[in-house]
């Protein structure tokens, strides 16, 4: 079984190692403590204390907050309940006019507007834009990835997490006190 | 001439000492995979599909013996079954003579158990041994055993989606190998034709209304014996393929490389002993089995995921054969993964929208092999075989969808039926990425993959004569972009490992045009922190034919859309679109020693519109769709080729790899300046670019600024964009068609969105 030093795993994740030990890496068998030095890499680097359970995405990151399981940017902007999709809690800009789009697609690179839109979600502590989700009208957010934290955790990692909770998807739940509002 | 038939299987080598009792008692009592003698293909099917049941291990494999016992043995021996898979595949290749497997490498020779499962293939293209392992396994659930008898010599083939096949393009054909008057293994073999006799020119059979469009049938059947093509097979290739002797040489290929797997299997089993020979090949696909497992479990993450994901065919007011296919239509492929403890992958596609009446519909069968090929790219790469099918389960896709027509529309066309399920397949490598990525595995995550547009040529060639077939462009697209890199440019394809686009100057040799370009496209591979590996363009100037017709196709594309792959904040490919012009003034700029026409150029003032004068300029096509005249001497073509999708906040990309791009002039002014907040400036002297760091920081603060203040609270908009759904505003009629069948076939998924949008309960679009 393979093992890196940490230091040569940040090389890796900073995109600084050569490509043919890249390549090394790849083809190796994969080390079992990645994980662990993993989080590590990604812990020292945020500005705040909360443990990491899971990182999400480049930015957004799984943390323990007390009882609290919630999503949270490296800026050190939450999004609150894993288990509720955290878009719900970004900000949103959406490009639906060939104009909009044409900030970013021109001419034959343009898609129509009539069939798709483009949604941009932003983190509203740092303006790192999360996600972009291409879609037609009508389509629900995706909620990329809901982890099963406590059986990652207890049965896979062999290190069971406090306070166990139902790997359930909140979004609904979360949605039901949004009132709609006369226009 | 009849098979090599050795006269007696040579004495089983003497077992060695040391295998653990359990392991030693199964294979006495029969359990250790291996079947009795005599026992009937169908008994060993309904046997293996126990064991896996009962024990959890294919064909009750809970100690793999061969492997244990001699793990050189066990590893020489896989390597000299891909050398026999591989050279199949380059004996197949250089017999068939058609420029889709000569050229390009489109095809694939595998390896595989009586009872059908694929134990080693070739190179080429992965998707097929899943579809040759099912296929194989209704010859047996048919009782083709009994009636009407596997011989040795037999030759079986197929192209028929309803009886195994994807699309009738792809030619199955499969080979019993026999020892001592037992059939031991098959050898199996696909190739894409150059032409099925599809109701339009060509293998890539968008436009086929309805299955009896699908060209010429091969279903399921015996097609030779001694190992000879019965003479009615070859009159039926040549009444009923445009180019017979493409046909006939894929024929003979597929078959030339089959008996190539067999002859060199006997010799195999002759050295090695058959019961080794036996145990050996199931316990390749167990390992198979478990590497997947242990993969996803080591480097992936148990919950759940999901990824929507969309395709057009918007076909309304083109060129089309039937009345019914006036019509736009959007594809609703939705992909859910579930992952449980025991790292079993569940995968679904609720919400899956209707058939079309056009060649874009595929099976379930069809589908599993599909996402063989994609999980030999990011899943379970080593040792490839059929193990890696038993280690996920497809929830079967919603009755009348694309993804299962059948049930509903049992003459639904399969002419292309890769088309949305390798844009679908596309989200496999995203939903991995995150997974991988959230487990810290960065080097092994891919963002989403590109798309599949495809040319064809028909008509009279430059040596006189009438030919039909595929370019083999769309072999070679962008790369995903990686967690820690940009993808890799030109090198890479979603359907086969072995991206090859052939060479230009024998393409001219195939077809009657000239490259007056095979250029990188600018900015092809989405904009994100890392980009996907871009794609190219092909400019091609029509010469020394009297007319042939150029076939858009889609196999895969998107032209009103982008791929919805935004992964961690990138933006998404931009969609495909060709151009055309015919009538042109090439020869006297050619004459004029003027500038001609090399690359597509800028998007807003595309050079084909630029620089030439025509008849008819098309500089900016939906695709897909075939020329409503034939294109003559002198016409040109603009086909771009996708790169795959990017990686992360594009204010994130490293300023210096912008400014790479601009100097490589793989990127665009524009867009190091609008999205990724790169300021440079180009220096005239050096003729490079420069970045000012400085400035570049301060813009992009200032973009990150202006994303904040821009944007709304999620809750704001999703009132406002729940009375924009009510009102059905700005909406196509293919977008309102395809929620109203996606929510009709998956009532689960439109309870779902209808809570989303806290809509009312008899809601439609």
């Amino acid at each position: 079984m393979s093992q890196y030093d940490i230091s040569e795993l940040e090389r890796l994740i900073d995109g600084e190692l050569p490509w043919a030990r890249v390549q090394e890496i790849m083809k190796d068998a994969k080390d079992a403590d990645r994980f662990e030095k993993w989080v590590a890499i990604l812990q020292a680097r945020v500005p705040w204390k909360e443990p990491i359970l899971l990182p999400l995405t480049t930015a957004l990151f799984i943390v323990r907050k007390g009882r609290q399981r919630i999503v949270k940017c490296r800026c050190g902007h939450e999004f609150g309940d894993y288990r509720v999709n955290w878009k719900l809690a970004a900000l949103i800009h959406v490009r639906e006019t060939e104009g909009q789009l044409a900030e970013v697609y021109r001419g034959t690179e343009q898609p129509d507007p009539t069939w798709i839109q483009i949604r941009e979600y932003t983190c509203p502590g740092c303006g790192t834009q999360l996600e972009v989700e291409a879609v037609p009208r009508g389509c629900p957010p995706d909620f990329e990835l809901l982890p099963d934290l406590d059986t990652f955790y207890r049965a896979w990692l062999g290190r069971p997490l406090p306070d166990a909770v139902a790997c359930e998807d909140k979004t609904l739940e979360a949605m039901r006190r949004w009132r709609i509002e006369p226009r | 001439m009849s098979p090599k038939q050795p006269k007696q299987a040579l004495p089983r080598r003497k077992t060695k000492t040391g295998a653990k009792p359990k392991a030693r008692k199964a294979a006495q009592r029969g359990t250790a995979g291996r079947a009795p003698a005599r026992e009937s293909l169908r008994a060993q099917l309904e046997r293996n599909d126990r064991l896996l049941r009962e024990t959890g291990y294919l064909f009750g494999l809970e100690e793999m013996q061969r492997k244990q016992e001699d793990p050189g043995t066990y590893e020489a021996v896989w390597q000299i079954l891909l050398n026999i898979c591989n050279t199949a595949h380059a004996v197949g290749c250089r017999v068939s003579s058609s420029p889709i497997a000569a050229e390009g490498g489109d095809a694939l020779w595998s390896l595989h158990l009586p009872t059908g499962e694929a134990v080693c293939t070739s190179r080429g293209i992965v998707s097929h041994p899943g579809l040759l392992s099912l296929l194989l396994r209704s010859y047996i659930e048919a009782g083709y055993e009994d009636d009407p008898g596997i011989r040795a010599g037999d030759i079986y083939e197929n192209n028929d989606p309803h009886f195994g096949g994807i699309h009738s393009a792809d030619f199955q054909t499969t080979v019993p190998i026999f020892w001592n008057g037992r059939l031991i293994a098959w050898a199996g073999s696909v190739t894409h034709v150059m032409d099925a006799g599809f109701v339009l020119p060509g293998s890539i059979g968008f436009m086929n209304p309805d299955c009896f469009s699908d060209g010429v049938p091969v279903v399921a059947e015996r097609v030779g014996e001694n190992d000879h093509f019965y003479p009615w097979y070859e009159k039926r290739m040549r009444s009923r393929t445009r180019v017979p002797d493409w046909t006939m040489g894929d024929a003979r290929g597929r078959l030339a490389g089959c008996l190539t797997i067999r002859d060199r299997v006997l010799a195999l089993v002759e050295k090695y002993g058959l019961d080794f020979f036996a145990d050996v090949t199931r316990e390749y696909i167990e390992d198979s089995r478990r590497y997947a497992i242990s993969r996803v479990r080591t480097q992936a993450v148990p919950g759940r995921i999901r990824k929507s994901n969309f395709k057009d065919l918007a076909m309304a007011g083109k060129r089309v054969l039937l009345p019914v296919q006036n019509v736009d239509c959007l594809f609703n492929l939705p992909l859910e993964i579930t992952i449980d403890v025991d790292a079993k992958v569940g995968i679904s596609l609720q919400g899956a929208s209707g058939w079309v009446p056009f060649g874009q519909n595929i099976t379930p069968d069809a589908l599993v092999s599909g996402m063989l090929n994609a999980y030999s790219h990011i899943v379970g790469f080593d040792m490839f075989n059929w193990g890696a099918a038993a280690a996920w389960s497809l929830v079967e896709p919603p009755a009348g969808s694309w993804a299962n027509p059948y049930p509903v529309n049992y003459f639904a066309s399969s002419g292309v039926a890769w088309a949305p399920a390798v844009v679908w397949m596309s989200s496999l490598y995203e939903a991995f990425g995150r997974l991988y990525w959230a487990r810290g595995f960065v080097e092994e995550v891919a963002a989403g993959a590109a798309t599949t547009m495809t040319a064809e040529f028909s008509g009279t060639n430059q040596y006189g004569l009438y030919t039909a077939g595929l370019t083999l462009e769309q072999a070679c697209n962008g790369g995903p972009a990686r967690g820690i890199a940009d993808g890799e440019t030109s090198a890479w394809c979603i359907y086969t490992p072995n991206a090859d686009f052939g060479n230009a100057e024998v393409t001219e040799l195939y077809y009657p045009v000239l490259y007056l370009g095979r250029n990188v496209e600018p900015d092809s591979g989405g904009y994100g922190k890392f980009r996907g590996g871009l794609g190219h363009t092909a400019v091609w100037l029509v010469m020394n034919t009297p007319g042939i017709e150029y076939q858009c196709g889609c196999a895969g594309i998107r032209s009103k859309l982008c791929g919805n792959h935004g992964m961690f904040g990138a933006y998404p490919t931009w969609p495909d679109r060709p151009a055309y012009a015919s009538g042109t003034n090439l020869k006297e700029l050619v004459a004029a020693r003027q500038p001609l026409l090399h690359e597509r150029g800028d998007p807003e003032h595309p050079n084909i519109a630029r620089n030439l004068q025509a008849d008819v300029i098309e500089p900016n096509l939906i695709a897909p769709f075939v020329t409503p005249e034939p294109l003559h001497e002198w016409d040109v073509i603009v086909h771009p080729v996708s790169g795959s999708q990017a990686l992360g906040d594009p204010l994130e990309r490293e300023p210096e790899f912008v400014q790479q791009d601009l100097d490589d002039g793989w990127g665009q002014e524009r867009v190091a300046a609008d999205v990724y907040g790169v300021v440079a400036k180009f220096d005239e002297g050096e003729r490079r670019w420069s970045v000012d760091v400085a400035a570049t920081a301060q813009k992009r603060a200032a973009i990150r600024e202006e994303r904040k203040q821009r944007g709304v609270p999620f809750r704001e908009w999703w009132q406002a964009e729940r009375e924009r759904i009510l009102a059905k505003e700005n909406m196509a009629d293919a977008v309102l068609a395809m929620w109203r069948s996606s929510m009709e076939l998956s009532p689960g998924y439109a309870a779902e969105l209808r809570a989303f949008w806290k809509l009312p309960d008899d809601f439609t679009f």
